[in-house]
């Protein structure tokens, strides 16, 4: 028979490791400093207020600390980094219109391909900025607008400047500072009340320069009773340098309000992916993630949700392939605030090839919130004996009218599931490969059909050979 | 004695804002050492001495900072030790009777030699609303093929400053088995150190706990496999009411190298008063793939479903609390072997629902 899937083979990254050079590309100096901080403002027509805005993050920036906890990230020298690469293009509107390098590192990405199948809005990013944004015009007739944050912020200033790094403010974490203090690009999304999208929208972050920083900012605002599914992507080509990303997603999901967030994040092994995700939710509103990290060398990334809203509710599917020279620190906050709500958190993670994985929550339940539910699941494969897997789940529980359950499992293939597939005539290396599939099943379900492909397709499940 | 020390430190670090990192003490705690130890009748097959410390390096789960605070101190050990190849089923019972205004510092080592099996029971108490401080430290050793069954009471007063530093080894095939019940007390640091180094030894611990009226209950746990085919058991469940604290970190460490290690922590709290406050943190490091580790936790009030049962058949919502709390501390308590023991942790629980 051909084609037995039997082997976990590490993720195969040649689709993402190609890379073009940054001619005529405008770059700051590397570094942080108050120079460079105005320098980025004055290059992107900053109003005042976000110049002020930039220069305090930096002043908290160099108050606060970088973790005690946590992976190792002393292989990152801020020295080093570049924190703003503009193209050599301003953004289109037309995939024609993009430069051909740029052009050719999305078609090689499917992300051209994607918008003509199955997406209502697609914005892309090279470094710094969007250099390709589009909509459907449907959806624009909706009222929907999906645009590049620096638009947003010339055309909506009242509605980001009520909005920007409230959820997330600098002061949260040193890095949320230095996105503060540097943030360019990334997507601005308003969605108003009853509207719902069919189908999803997408923007895609790709950093080519080495060296470099991306620091986009995302602001989704889903008005009352709207519904939107969301998905980013991101990657990039892989160099000896260390490479930063900072981003910052802040969302806004209104009463009786939806949304879905899915991200597939393929960054390469030398980047540092130290992101923060955040949502709040009014009466009634769910939010929804759905994340698989595959990429990174090092990754802090526990996108958070607080349930403001009575009746709101949160679910966090997430998957995490931690392979060689990877550390990956993963996992989910939940605060429950509001009357009624509940949380459900299912994680699963592998590690391989000496990666380290780390699943890491916190379930926070206020003294105010009543009838909270919430159930917590982490599931970690070990596939071989020089991988590491850790799970540091807490519950901080300050009312007693609640019912939190958690339950966690770290090992590797038990001997039992195998020897019970084989007994029905399966062999031991395609027993092995069917349940290394159905461990990630539970989020590739949650994807659309097609995301749910590129995933198995970076989980890449080979044929032959054996596991561990 | 000024106390400024840091205890109960996890052994990998988590988010700052959780406060669980570990406990900072700073205060001041009068030393007299008036607490007295009455040890009962000393079962065959087994020695008690004053001063041995045999076991400086077997560390505790509350960290170097107690150990350090003994030696400066002097404080007397009392090394209990079983012959080897003896199986003792009599129970030694140390009891630390303590009053008002004490300050006490103990600390006791257990040897349980090849092949052995002993029991000791702990025992500390003082009158219902007595103020003062104790701090004791246990270390356990079980050679080859040895048993130890610890057991500890806390029926402190409930304005004592409690640290129970606990540290245990195990070689091939040997068993530390500990049950605990924290009843008493004010604020009550307990830190446990496991290190399951022999082949086939492993750590069983049952912790049983009534929190109450502006109490704390401030728990780590830390058990490491480091010996093949090592085993852990480790089953924390209780109650919280009034305006009680509990903070409860509980670390599986799966060491490389001890393959086919199995470590297995559950947690059950019930929830009894709108102003408790719960902390749970659950932790399994693994740097081994063929081991099983698991933990679960369930912590909330009583269900619909329970409620619900026990209403059909006449029982009001308080009752059904008192019973369910005393069905977990039961589960517990069953585990000791000493109908003394016993009668005073039931007396102990009565008057506390008494006050309810």
């Amino acid at each position: 028979m051909a084609g037995k899937r039997s082997q976990v083979k590490d993720i195969d990254r040649s689709i993402y490791d190609f890379r073009y050079k940054e001619d005529g590309f405008y770059k700051v100096d590397e570094g942080l400093t108050e120079d460079i901080v105005k320098q980025i403002s004055k290059e992107k027509h900053d109003p005042e207020w976000m110049t002020e805005f930039r220069l305090r993050s930096l002043e908290i920036y160099n108050e606060l600390k970088v973790p005690d906890w946590g992976p190792d990230i002393s292989g990152l020298n801020m020295n080093d980094i570049v924190t703003y690469v503009r193209p050599n293009t301003n953004m289109k509107a037309k995939w024609e219109d993009v430069p051909d390098d740029i052009k050719n590192t999305f078609d090689r990405l499917g992300i051209p391909e994607a918008e003509r199948t199955s997406l209502a809005g697609v914005g892309a990013q090279y470094d710094s900025e969007l250099v390709y944004h589009n909509v459907k015009d449907e959806v624009l007739k909706q009222g929907v607008v999906y645009t590049d944050m620096e638009s947003a912020l010339r055309d909506h200033e009242d509605l980001v400047r009520t909005h920007f790094m409230k959820l997330v403010p600098p002061s949260d974490h040193k890095f949320a500072a230095l996105h503060g203090a540097v943030w360019s690009g990334g997507s601005f999304v308003y969605v108003p009340a009853g509207v719902k999208v069919e189908i999803p929208l997408q923007s895609y972050f790709r950093l080519n320069a080495p060296g470099a920083g991306q620091f986009e900012h995302t602001l989704i605002i889903v008005e009352e009773g709207a519904d939107l599914h969301f998905i980013e992507g991101c990657s990039a080509p892989k160099y000896n340098v260390a490479n930063l990303h900072a981003g910052c997603v802040e969302l806004y999901v209104g009463k009786n309000a939806r949304l879905r967030y899915s991200t597939i994040e393929n960054w390469s092994k030398n980047m540092y992916n130290l992101n923060t995700k955040r949502a709040i939710c009014e009466e009634g509103a769910s939010m929804e993630w759905v994340s698989g990290s595959f990429g990174s060398h090092v990754s802090y990334l526990y996108p958070t949700t607080i349930l403001k809203g009575d009746n709101s509710h949160m679910q966090f599917n997430g998957i995490t392939f931690a392979g060689k020279g990877q550390n990956l620190d993963t996992g989910a906050k939940v605060i429950q605030i509001g009357k009624n709500t509940s949380t459900v958190i299912d994680t699963k993670s592998i590690s391989k090839d000496g990666g380290v994985s780390t699943y890491r929550s916190s379930v926070t339940v206020n003294k105010e919130a009543k009838n909270a539910k919430a159930s917590v699941s982490c599931a970690s494969l070990m596939l071989d004996d020089i991988s590491r897997s850790d799970t540091v789940p807490a519950m901080d529980i300050k009312t007693d009218d609640c019912d939190i359950g958690h339950e966690a499992k770290i090992g590797r293939i038990s001997d039992e599931a195998i020897f019970y597939l084989m007994s029905r005539g399966i062999s031991e290396s395609e027993a092995k490969a069917m349940i290394v599939s159905g461990f990630a099943d539970p989020v590739a379900k949650e994807l659309p059909l097609e995301y749910a492909v590129e995933m198995n397709n970076l989980i890449n499940l080979e044929m032959e050979g054996a596991i561990g | 004695m000024k106390m400024n020390m840091t205890i109960n430190q996890l052994p990998t670090l988590t988010w700052n804002f959780l406060k669980l990192n570990s406990v900072n003490i700073d205060e001041e705690v009068a030393l007299n050492n008036r607490g007295n130890l009455n040890v009962e009748d000393i079962p065959a097959g087994m020695t008690v001495e004053r001063d041995g410390k045999l076991l400086a390096n077997v560390k505790t789960g509350m960290g170097p900072a107690l150990d350090e605070m003994m030696d400066e101190r002097n404080v007397e050990t009392l090394v209990v030790r079983s012959r080897a190849g003896a199986i003792i089923e009599k129970p030694l019972i140390l009891r630390y009777s303590l009053g008002e205004g004490d300050g006490t510092l103990r600390r006791q080592e257990i040897i349980a030699e090849e092949g052995s099996e002993l029991t000791v029971i702990m025992d500390y108490s003082a009158g219902r609303h007595e103020s003062g401080f104790f701090g004791i430290q246990t270390k356990l050793y079980a050679k080859a093929g040895a048993v130890i069954h610890i057991v500890k009471t806390n029926l402190l007063g409930d304005k004592y400053l409690h640290f129970d530093a606990i540290g245990a080894e195990a070689e091939d095939d040997g068993v530390i088995d500990v049950t605990q019940l924290e009843l008493g007390g004010g604020r009550n640091y307990v830190g446990l150190e496991a290190d399951l180094r022999g082949r086939k030894s492993s750590y069983n611990g049952n912790v049983g706990y009534l929190q109450r009226k502006g109490q704390l209950l401030d728990m780590n746990y830390y058990i490491r496999h480091l010996g093949r085919k090592s085993n852990c058991e480790l089953n924390v469940k209780g109650a919280l009411d009034d305006d009680a604290v509990k903070n409860f970190r509980g670390t599986i460490d799966l060491v490389h190298g001890a393959k086919g290690a199995v470590g297995h922590e559950l947690e059950d709290t019930l929830l009894l008063s709108k102003n408790v406050h719960n902390n749970t943190l659950p932790i399994i490091l693994c740097d081994e793939d063929d081991v099983e580790g698991t933990h679960g936790a369930s912590i909330g009030r009583l269900s619909e479903d329970v409620l619900f049962y026990m209403r059909s058949r006449g029982i009001s919502e308080k009752a059904a609390e008192v019973l369910m709390t005393k069905a977990k501390l039961n589960s517990v308590q069953r585990l000791i072997n000493d109908e003394g023991t016993v009668g005073r942790i039931q007396k102990y629980i009565e008057e506390a629902f008494g006050e309810r």
